[in-house]
């Protein structure tokens, strides 16, 4: 015993701790000093937060999860919902604690506690989460039951069919009949989630529940005022009354200091509004007018996403806010991600009333010190003078004087503006753009756009164009540098060019441009382009010709992009979401879990062409072998060679008895195969054997 | 580094060091109902540990965490991550159970031979004495192989966690044999 103990001394001071972050961490983690082990678990903590990889010290943590002092249950919890995932075995050894602690006598607990099991997804706590789930829903305090309310949605998340069966869903809709506001709104928005998952419109807003909805509104958290009005905004209304309810409780919202309300705000007026007359629509929308504009008081991060929500809500009903130009000027410090879009607004809202304000405005952004709001200006300029044709003159003019001051970079977006210009009012200002094109030449642009609309100038006013033929001379020298788009407007300004204004020279120009274009190039769309020129060029019907080559173009209406109808539409539901941050609907970078019925038929898809392929396989197998036979029965020395040409999964073995017993060998080996499949194939044994039934092989149909 | 200094002036003026003990066993042995009978002093309705409990308990003033772990078949293998450190194992046998004194021998001695348990005393309730058909102390100690254990101090101690009996006189027997360990 003696000499034992005095081992075990030694032991321990010779037992040198190990060296390294984590293993000091375990040592404290486990120490005898509870002081010691809450210090160890918040510098844990702490290198987790910067990304550190403290998973390996889970069971350590785990062990202190048990404890009375709130603030060490606070960082286990948070320890534990980080790093669940890359435990998901040991996750089971917390259960205790969490059922214990979701019956503390602390209601802060008791939450905090449901919460966290909601957060650790490891299917194999959803078992044990039940119980507690179900006390805490129907706890007497209202801050457990609005946690819970969220962990149904959770629960579903990891396991909808525990979670349906368990009847969580009923009791959430028992709860939109709570007496505390944020119960409510939270189990609202875990049924919106819910359905959202499941495809299925568990929130079925009748009359009755509209009216709670709409008093809940105003009283609950302004997160839980979103979740109302998200399914406010989907509300079915029956009739223009409730319209006229609604719309008249959601108002209030609209100055609420949360943007994100006041766009869902928005978004439910807008949604609503499709269901009324025009006359109310009119007058409804003119509230929305100065919410919108306060938007632009926020943060610059969330001015960007109120002026995309802007975009499609301007796409929808452009005169909303046709006079608040004076809002969407763009201020000195704003960042340029904001000064790009508000152009962009300010364009859209432009109309003949405000149009030469906006484009003096627009002059001062062209002298911007960053070129990209300068090209932008340019840009909107252009955009201007297409989208209103009274104030085109003034619009030109600017450009005008632009070029006249011109700095090398605002050339190319100017030639690109020209170009628009000219096709959406021709000749009428032609002799200003001539005085711009006649000091322009190639090197002064870069771009494949901006050197694609110069060659069309050239081409398409060839007429006055002065010293054309130098100016094709370079093209046709620089042709084979240029961009495939340049390249493409290069061959049909030659074409024109031919056609209208025919010289020795322009002629030899177009023979060394088709040569260069049908030999040298390797873009495969101007080759074929330069092909049918030749083509059509080689007959000798001029009228024909030019009945091809010089059609009219049809005039420009506008170069502000549009989104398509549905798109639209799609977008209108998406107003404070992030889809409309990419002007793209939710589904299209979502993917969800349970409904998508496109990943079902994938997989289904996917399993299809399993069978099939096994199937392939036997028969083809079964046919080498039944050829092996049958050569067999001939030539001994062929099989080798035709052996090779069965597929792998036979083995050396059963090659060997091939030779022995030939007449064995087919159903040997469908046999095999079909043991083979049995582990792979999803086929019951019915099918399997009806499968096998009509192949070749007697003796296997013998039991059938 | 505060910790280091915090940690070391606590043990310089006898900050509450803390004495760990597992109580292990198989299921339904009535792990959960000593732990809380030696911290309560009553006897509480138990469910299935899925995990464990731990309370401190002071006992002759000296605080002991007491570990109560899971017993399941599914909790057993994550008994090792709380082997560090311990001064003491009490292995809690339920003496009705005569089929399943195997798997608990087996089980015993698989987590006697870690070595973070070789410093470990042993303690054994021999439980559910009040039940009729239990094993005695001395059945339950040849079932085990109590024997077999050389170079550990280890005790059999008869009890019944619902009358209390044997609780205090098998942790007076481990307190003494961990004072004499540790100090």
């Amino acid at each position: 015993m003696g000499v034992g103990h005095l081992q075990r001394k030694l032991r321990r001071i010779f037992n040198v701790p190990k060296k390294g972050e984590n293993s000091e961490f375990r040592t404290g983690l486990v120490s005898q000093y509870s002081d010691e082990r809450k210090d160890t678990i918040q510098r844990v903590i702490a290198a987790m937060t910067v990304g550190k990889d403290v998973s390996s010290l889970f069971p350590d943590i785990l062990k202190n999860i048990a404890t009375h002092d709130l603030e060490q249950k606070k960082l286990v919890y948070l320890y534990l919902m980080n790093y669940a995932k890359t435990n998901p075995e040991l996750c089971i050894l917390a259960t205790n604690t969490f059922v214990q602690d979701t019956r503390d006598p602390n209601p802060l607990v008791r939450a905090l506690a449901i919460r966290t099991m909601g957060c650790i997804r490891v299917d194999k706590m959803v078992d044990y989460l039940c119980i507690p789930l179900k006390e805490t829903l129907n706890d007497d305090n209202p801050y457990v039951r609005k946690t819970a309310a969220i962990c149904v949605a959770k629960l579903f998340d990891l396991n909808s069919k525990l979670c349906t069966e368990q009847g969580f869903i009923d009791t959430l809709l028992e709860m939109l009949d709570d007496s505390n506001q944020t119960v409510v709104a939270n189990a609202i928005s875990a049924l919106l989630e819910i359905s959202k998952m499941s495809d299925a419109k568990l929130l079925n807003v009748n009359g009755v529940i509209l009216k709670r909805l709409l008093l809940t509104l105003n009283e609950c958290t302004e997160w839980g005022r979103i979740s109302i009005l998200v399914a406010l905004a989907d509300y079915d209304t029956q009739d223009s009354g409730e319209v006229e309810k609604i719309v008249e409780k959601v108002t209030p919202q609209l100055q609420h200091e949360n943007p994100a309300v006041v766009l869902s705000s928005i978004k439910v007026i807008l949604k609503q509004l499709e269901k009324v007359s025009s006359d109310t629509r009119e007058r409804m929308l003119r509230r929305l007018t100065s919410p919108l504009c306060s938007l632009l008081t926020n943060p610059p991060e969330i001015q960007y996403v109120a002026l995309k929500n802007i975009r499609i809500i301007l796409e929808k009903y452009p005169q909303i806010l046709a006079r608040d130009l004076q809002a969407f000027f763009i201020k000195y410090s704003d960042p340029l991600y904001l000064k790009l879009e508000k152009i962009d607004i300010l364009v859209r809202i432009s109309t003949k009333e405000n149009a030469s304000i906006l484009l003096s405005e627009l002059r001062e952004y062209a002298m911007d010190v960053d070129i990209q709001v300068v090209n932008r200006a340019i840009e909107a300029i252009g955009q201007l003078s297409i989208k209103i044709e009274s104030i085109s003159k003034k619009a030109v003019d600017i450009l005008y004087e632009l070029y006249l001051n011109r700095s090398s970079y605002v050339l190319e977006e100017l030639v690109v503006v020209i170009q628009n210009i000219l096709r959406r009012y021709d000749t009428k200002y032609l002799p200003t753009v001539i005085t711009v094109i006649a000091d322009l030449n190639f090197d002064d642009i870069d771009t494949p756009e901006a050197v694609s609309s110069y060659i069309w100038i050239l081409g398409q006013y060839c007429k006055e164009i002065p010293h054309l033929e130098d100016r094709l001379k370079v093209m046709s020298e620089q042709f084979g540098e240029m961009d495939p788009l340049a390249q493409s407007s290069a061959l049909t300004c030659i074409v024109k060019v031919n056609l209208t204004k025919s010289s020795a020279n322009t002629r030899q120009l177009l023979q060394k441009i088709l040569n260069k274009a049908t030999n040298e190039i390797e873009n495969a769309d101007v080759r074929d382009q330069a092909y049918i020129y030749w083509r059509v060029l080689s007959t000798d019907d001029k009228a024909l010709q030019k009945k091809i080559i010089m059609r009219k173009l049809p005039t420009l209406e506008t170069t502000i992009e549009t989104f398509s109808p549905g798109l639209l539409d799609q977008l209108i539901n998406e107003i404070s979401n992030l889809g409309s941050v990419f002007y793209k609907p939710s589904s299209a970078f979502i993917k969800p879990k349970y409904s998508d019925s496109a990943f079902v038929n994938k997989k289904k898809l996917q399993s299809r062409k399993l069978e099939e392929l096994q199937q392939m396989a036997k028969t083809e197998i079964v046919q080498n072998a039944a050829r092996a036979e049958n050569l067999l029965d001939f030539e001994d020395s062929d099989i080798e060679n035709e052996d090779e040409g069965t597929p792998e999964f036979q083995d050396a073995e059963t090659k060997e008895d091939d030779v022995k017993n030939p007449t064995a060998n087919a159903n040997q080996i469908l046999d095999e195969l079909s043991d083979l499949f049995a582990g792979m194939s999803t086929q019951t044994p019915a099918q399997k054997a009806g499968n096998k039934g009509p192949q070749k092989n007697n003796d296997i149909l013998g039991p059938f | 580094m505060g910790s280091v200094f915090s940690s070391m002036f606590n043990r310089l003026w006898g900050g509450k060091k803390e004495i760990r003990i597992l109580i292990l066993g198989l299921d339904g042995a009535g792990k959960t109902t000593i732990l809380y009978k030696l911290q309560l002093g009553e006897v509480v309705k138990t469910k299935p540990t899925i995990g464990f409990n731990v309370e401190t308990l002071k006992y002759k003033n000296i605080a002991i965490n007491m570990w109560d772990l899971g017993g399941q078949t599914s909790i057993r293998p994550y008994w090792r991550c709380y082997y560090a450190d311990t001064a003491a194992v009490i292995f809690v046998v339920d003496s009705t159970d005569k089929e399943r004194m195997v798997v608990a021998k087996k089980e015993l001695h698989t987590m006697l031979k870690e070595d973070e348990l070789s410093d470990s005393a042993l303690l054994v309730f021999a439980n559910k004495q009040d039940q009729p058909g239990a094993m005695t102390a001395a059945e339950v100690s040849k079932a085990l192989g109590l024997a077999e254990l050389k170079d550990r101090s280890w005790s059999i101690v008869s009890s019944s966690a619902i009358k209390g009996e044997g609780l205090t006189e098998g942790l007076d027997w481990l307190i003494d044999v961990i004072k004499e360990e540790q100090m």
